[in-house]
């Protein structure tokens, strides 16, 4: 049994791997059907994968649940899994992201004013992200009670640094002629910036942004296990685990995936709007 | 050619013998939370040789909060595990077949600690508060309880906002909860210990509450159970379980010293585990390891009241064996 | 070096702002604790004392601000309670005792070391097959993004059940765990980094007609070593942090992840803070040594680090 369920799995890795080389190395391969279909196909072939393996080597759902018990229970929950979304990435999550941000730009404008406060900010900023999430969490679940408050601000302090350090490097990318110019026009410190410095940082701006994006769903999760009301993805996770709801713990994840993927590509696309002229936004 | 094929077929019968004899004498036992005194019976067995005695190998796997023991039974992880006897019997309902092989603790050390000044007296008085509740197979005795006594659980005037609690006693202590779950042994014992005193408390025991259901159980796959071998190491282990169980009652400070030399976080406190170990003694007081079935079923009655959102939908069939106990105990 | 004084400065800041935060933060609780003393403290009942903010509290009672820097349960340590607590079980302690946090750092430390090898080991095979086959390279990359939301939290119990299924426990799990979180951002580096080499450069090898391998080791190789570096960096930590992580479904035995949650659990806040500070300074000692390695290849190399 063991062994018909390696060699099905085997077989359709193959024939999946075989119909993605084919169309990547076809003449449509830029267009943009091609471009979706090809990782379709790749995640196509790992949930057959893993569906074959399930029921082939009869692993217990309790251990892993096959995915179409997972997207059953995922269409039998869709209210339970919409709540929990709310709670932690519209309030836990966006609201921290929105704050670290705007607390990155905050620190980043001024240590640009000043190279002291860059140099002393940037290394201790990096210790302090280095600080792990899960210590963190806690603490701040203490300090600031259960509710989507704390999940917020541990979503703030994770995102600050990367988009700090983002922003520093984007304000500094400036050449001298550019800022020479600006001078002859004679533009003062807060034209300059916002007419040449911040357009010019918004590639390594985004790049930051971006990071965080992944970033704060996981911060926003994570504190949720430390003390939570009784909704929340982080909650509905640890209590499926808790009691051997294996199927909704994986509905948990698909929509974590799902939203995290969007907020990316939301930002993704944003940066494409806004830095239309940038070199890595020719096709 | 012809010497090496024989000593392959030596070491191939070795190991055959050796991996028989592993399958007869070892056994994993998989705790449901960190090492503490409330597993010190077995804490005991290990280290004063009652399983070196019966002819034991024994790995004590500790548990934490990410650690669902039925799910590593299921993975085969371990031969045995503890865990609470509505979280087993909700296990079976969900198709995980456990089968209760010994119940070491007679009496239930669960509580609801309140603040006096919040006006608590009575279950009614529950309603329009907050309560911390624990999940992860602890909230089953909560929400049958607020079932029976007609309280709805999803916040309001009416009823109780439950908020999750982690696994420590902050939102008593910052207000941030008027009531949280405690155990006799753990958590109480933490709240005196943060400065408060005993009068400015309310408390209620779930035993008084006539609610209380059967906790720390030592728990088989049933498939398990029918074999033989199996069963046989588990007459010795629960034998030299209970053996342990009984000296760490009449022998609590030592039992608490023991629990703390195999504590492999450093971080326990003696004094914690010395009061701990105090009050365990009189929860596993009373029991001998046999299974009650007069308790057994007020738990399933009681999880059964559970009105709306009961924890089990029907009596459990062949959820224990006295198989076990009858032999290890005679 | 020039940049001693800004930063001494700026931690000076924050310890500051720590030192000074503690009085609020502690306020509540300490003033509970007073009145079982029976030191006056105004208003006299804990639930009008719910209506004050810590602030406000501490303006009311200025008495009590002693108190707030030697609670045994802070909410917030002061400074020197962590410090002291960081004595007491680094240096006070013997290294290979439970109650080092040296014994737990190196627990930790050796799951983070393998699992960051695994996951840059597998990394650049990634990044290779990534840059060499088209194939790899439209399917793969979206679910490596993808594999990065999915929270780690959530999955690391499912692995560490599934390993021991197969009788696999100790290091190994937690090992592919930290390997998971650093895959992805050596993944990154080294795709862009393999790719970076421009077009006159990759012209001029096929001038000397070099193979593909040829050009994979002479050229693409070392042009990404600089983004190979930035990314290791980041890896290293993120490898850390999935190594503490993983403490936790492993039933909380060793390590810094396991002292952080017993000590939560417990009620010994300072315990977890400790192991907090510890984790960070290891965090930054190995971000520290990959600097140094980078500075040396580099220069090595005759890429001089900017």
């Amino acid at each position: 049994m063991t062994g018909t369920a390696i060699i099905s799995a085997l077989a359709i890795w193959a024939a999946g791997w075989f119909i993605n080389a084919r169309l990547a190395n076809s003449a449509a391969a830029n267009t943009r059907l091609v471009r979706l279909l090809v990782p379709a196909i790749f995640g196509l072939t790992l949930l057959i994968m893993w569906e074959l393996l399930v029921r082939l080597l009869e692993v217990s759902p309790i251990i892993l649940p096959p995915p179409t018990m997972i997207a059953d229970r995922f269409a039998n929950e869709i209210p339970t899994l919409w709540a929990d979304f709310v709670q932690t990435i519209v309030k836990g999550a966006m609201t921290g992201y929105i704050i670290g941000m705007l607390a990155a730009f905050g620190v980043a404008i001024l240590a640009d004013r000043s190279d002291f406060l860059t140099r002393g900010i940037l290394p201790v900023g990096g210790f302090m992200a280095a600080l792990p999430i899960v210590g963190i969490a806690p603490i701040f679940v203490r300090w600031l009670g259960s509710d989507w408050q704390s999940k917020a601000a541990v979503v703030a302090v994770m995102v600050f640094f990367p988009i700090l350090v983002n922003t520093v490097a984007g304000l500094r990318d400036t050449t001298a002629m550019q800022r020479d110019l600006m001078r002859t026009y004679g533009a003062g410190y807060w034209p300059t910036l916002f007419k040449l410095r911040l357009p010019a940082a918004m590639p390594f701006i985004f790049n930051g942004l971006k990071i965080a994006t992944t970033l704060a769903l996981i911060g926003a999760i994570v504190a949720e296990f430390f003390g939570s009301p009784t909704v929340g993805m982080g909650f509905r996770i640890s209590t499926s685990v808790g009691r051997l709801a294996l199927d909704m713990v994986w509905a948990e994840i698909v929509v974590a995936a799902l939203a995290g993927s969007a907020f990316y590509g939301l930002m993704a696309w944003i940066e494409g709007r806004v830095t239309f002229w940038h070199p890595s936004q020719r096709k | 050619m012809k010497k090496m094929m024989m000593a392959a077929a030596m070491a191939a019968g070795l190991g055959g013998m050796a991996h028989a004899d592993a399958h007869a004498n070892d056994v994993t036992l998989q705790l449901q939370w960190v090492t503490q005194a409330q597993f010190a019976g077995y804490y005991v067995a290990l280290d004063q040789g009652f399983y070196e005695e019966e002819g034991l190998n024994v790995t004590i796997l500790p548990g934490g909060p990410d650690i669902a023991p039925p799910q590593v039974l299921a993975g085969g992880g371990a031969d045995v595990m503890l865990n609470w006897m509505p979280s087993a019997l909700a296990a079976r309902e969900r198709g995980l077949p456990v089968v209760n092989i010994a119940q070491p603790f007679k009496t239930s050390g669960l509580m609801l600690t309140c603040w006096k000044d919040t006006g608590i007296e009575t279950v009614e008085d529950f309603r329009g508060k907050t309560i911390g509740v624990w999940f992860f197979g602890n909230e089953y005795p909560f929400l049958s309880w607020m079932s029976q006594a007609g309280i709805p659980t999803d916040g309001g005037e009416e009823g109780v906002t439950v908020l999750r609690q982690g696994f420590n006693v902050d939102p008593l202590l910052n207000r941030e909860a008027d009531c949280i779950s405690t155990m006799t042994y753990n958590e109480y014992g933490q709240v005196l210990d943060a400065g408060v005193s005993e009068d400015e408390l309310v408390t209620f025991m779930y035993e008084d509450q006539g609610v209380a259901t059967l906790e720390d159980g030592i728990y088989a796959l049933e498939e398990n159970l029918e074999d033989p071998v199996f069963v046989d190491k588990m007459v010795r282990f629960v034998r030299a379980s209970m053996k342990g169980w009984k000296w760490a009652e009449e022998n609590p400070v030592e039992a608490a010293g023991i629990v703390l030399d195999n504590d492999e976080t450093g971080a326990q406190s003696e004094a914690a585990q010395i009061r701990m170990m105090g009050e365990i003694a009189k929860l596993t007081a009373g029991s001998n390891g046999a299974l009650d079935p007069a308790d057994f079923q007020r738990t399933v009655d009681t999880l059964l009241a559970g009105g709306s959102d009961p924890v089990i939908s029907a009596q459990p069939e062949g959820a224990w064996t006295s198989v076990i106990t009858d032999a290890a105990l005679n | 070096m020039k940049s001693v004084l800004p930063v001494l400065t700026v931690i000076g800041a924050i310890l500051l702002f720590w030192i000074v935060s503690v009085v609020p933060m502690n306020m509540h609780l300490t003033a509970d604790l007073a009145q079982r003393q029976d030191i006056v403290v105004t208003p006299d009942t804990p639930v009008a004392r719910q209506e004050y903010s810590g602030i406000g509290l501490a303006l009311r009672n200025p008495q009590l601000f002693g108190m707030t820097y030697t609670l045994e349960r802070p909410r917030l340590p002061s400074p020197h309670q962590v410090v002291v607590e960081m004595w007491n079980t680094i240096a006070l302690q013997n290294i290979t005792s439970r109650r080092s946090l040296v014994f737990h750092g190196w627990v930790t430390l050796s799951a983070t070391l393998v699992g960051f090898v695994i996951g840059t080991g597998l990394g650049i095979l990634l990044a290779v097959g990534i840059v060499y086959n088209r194939a790899m390279d439209m399917s793969v990359m979206p679910w490596a993004i993808a594999s990065q939301t999915i929270p780690i939290l959530a999955l690391a119990p499912m692995i560490i059940v599934m390993m021991g299924a197969i009788g696999i426990q100790g290091l190994f799990p937690k090992a592919v765990i930290s390997a998971y979180l650093s895959f992805f951002p050596v993944v990154v580096g080294m795709v862009k980094g393999l790719r970076s080499p421009d077009g006159m450069q990759l012209d001029l090898l096929r001038t000397y007609y070099a193979s593909p391998a040829q050009g994979f080791w002479k050229l693409r190789l070392p042009a990404s070593v600089p983004y190979l570096f930035a990314s290791l960096k980041i890896g290293i930590s993120a490898s850390l942090v999935g190594a503490i992580v993983a403490e936790l479904p492993t039933g909380a035995r060793a390590g810094f992840g396991a002292r952080m949650l017993v000590g939560d659990q417990y009620g010994q806040p300072l315990v977890t803070w400790a192991a907090l500070f510890a984790a960070a300074l290891t965090a930054a000692a190995l971000v520290g040594f990959f600097s140094l390695v980078e500075r040396w290849t580099l220069r090595r190399m005759g890429m001089q680090a900017v």
